[in-house]
């Protein structure tokens, strides 16, 4: 006689997505689920006991969980586990990997704004902030939380496609001996070395040396 | 080598390549967290973190964990997969020649033990020895980054 199937299978693929250490945890519905599959969501620091619910993150139909507020501690590591059940039916809590936010997160590229003379442009870098849990909240930059982060500055002549590339500590830099009268793009990564992360590169910001005089 | 940086304890001035470690580590960490299946206990951070250490202790608990790494955990963390071995074995000669560097800090006693590092280290080898050894060096080989992101 035919076996009563009553667990559901398991949710796939949890996993946490990390940027500027606004830290979400993912997952993927279980395998042949259409809608109407419900999950709940708890987490553990590694090295203590208990795991601790997220009560938003309960009968939700959505298959990811904001859990930035709970793992905002970038010296503690992580777990997270999921469960969906469906119709009385229900699956095996599905944990992640062990998550370390400070190496595990991805940095978004730094704000670039630049301004020129008639020989030079300057340019001025901003490293992102950590996420944060409200507005009113004190900003923290990722440059406190990386202090060996640096900036890789990219500076393009739009004529003659001739590339500069710079590597620095501070937030500011001048390029000197430009052309007047032209065009250059700028972009620029972030690099922290310890641990290795490295941002994407920024869009382009483009502005014109001014004509001479 | 590449990535070398120095590293202050202190008077005591090391020379150190983390980039090699981290690399290898990174490569490895999901094979070897994955072998470790308790979540309750860590080696290094129970019951409080590396983080709470006095900057005047650094250099004594540095100095104990790289003696801890290569004399007991290294040598209990063989696995069948080969790369995984590789990579540990690659560790393992960094860290002994990082062990080297501060054992000199040591010896011209730049690298004082105070009370606080040696409860802190006590407290390690408790954990430590409070599971069986292949648990327990795998655990700890596991928790590596925890060290590495103290230490920088």
């Amino acid at each position: 006689s035919g076996e009563l199937y009553c667990s559901l299978l398991n949710p796939r693929n949890v996993h946490f997505e990390s940027v500027n250490m606004k830290n979400v945890l993912h997952w993927s519905a279980p395998e042949g689920t259409g809608n109407g599959v419900l999950y709940k969501v708890k987490y553990s620091v590694y090295g203590v006991g208990k795991w601790i619910r997220k009560p938003e993150c309960r009968n939700i139909n959505s298959t990811w969980c904001d859990l930035s507020s709970e793992t905002s501690d970038y010296e503690e590591q992580y777990y997270a586990s999921v469960k969906a059940f469906l119709n009385g039916m229900f699956s095996d809590w599905v944990e992640t990997t062990r998550f370390n936010p400070l190496t595990d997160t991805k940095i978004d590229p730094p704000m670039v704004s630049v301004s020129s003379t008639d020989k030079s442009i300057s340019i001025t870098l901003t490293a992102p902030e950590k996420w944060k849990k409200s507005p009113e909240e004190e900003s923290i930059s990722l440059l406190q939380v990386y202090p060996g982060l640096q900036y890789n500055v990219s500076v393009l002549n739009k004529k003659t496609k001739k590339r500069w590339f710079f590597s620095i500590s501070n937030h500011t830099l001048v390029v000197p001996w430009l052309e007047p009268g032209t065009a250059y793009c700028v972009s620029a990564q972030i690099h922290v070395s310890a641990p290795l992360l490295d941002s994407d590169f920024s869009k382009d910001h483009c502005i014109a040396t001014l004509k001479d005089k | 080598t590449a990535g070398n940086k120095i590293f202050h304890f202190g008077a005591c001035r090391v020379s150190m390549s983390m980039t090699e470690i981290r690399t290898g580590f990174t490569a490895i960490k999901a094979n070897i967290q994955a072998r470790d299946p308790i979540r309750t206990l860590s080696i290094l951070s129970y019951p409080h973190s590396l983080h709470k250490v006095k900057s005047s202790d650094r250099c004594c608990i540095t100095h104990h964990l790289f003696d801890f790494y290569v004399d007991k955990v290294f040598k209990h963390c063989k696995t069948e997969d080969s790369f995984v071995n590789r990579k540990v074995s690659s560790i393992a000669n960094s860290f002994l020649s990082m062990k080297r560097k501060l054992g000199q800090c040591h010896e011209q006693n730049q690298c004082m033990c105070g009370q606080e590092s040696a409860e802190k280290f006590q407290q390690i080898l408790a954990n430590y020895e409070g599971l069986n050894v292949t648990s327990a060096a795998m655990k700890s080989l596991g928790e590596l980054d925890i060290l590495l992101d103290w230490m920088e």
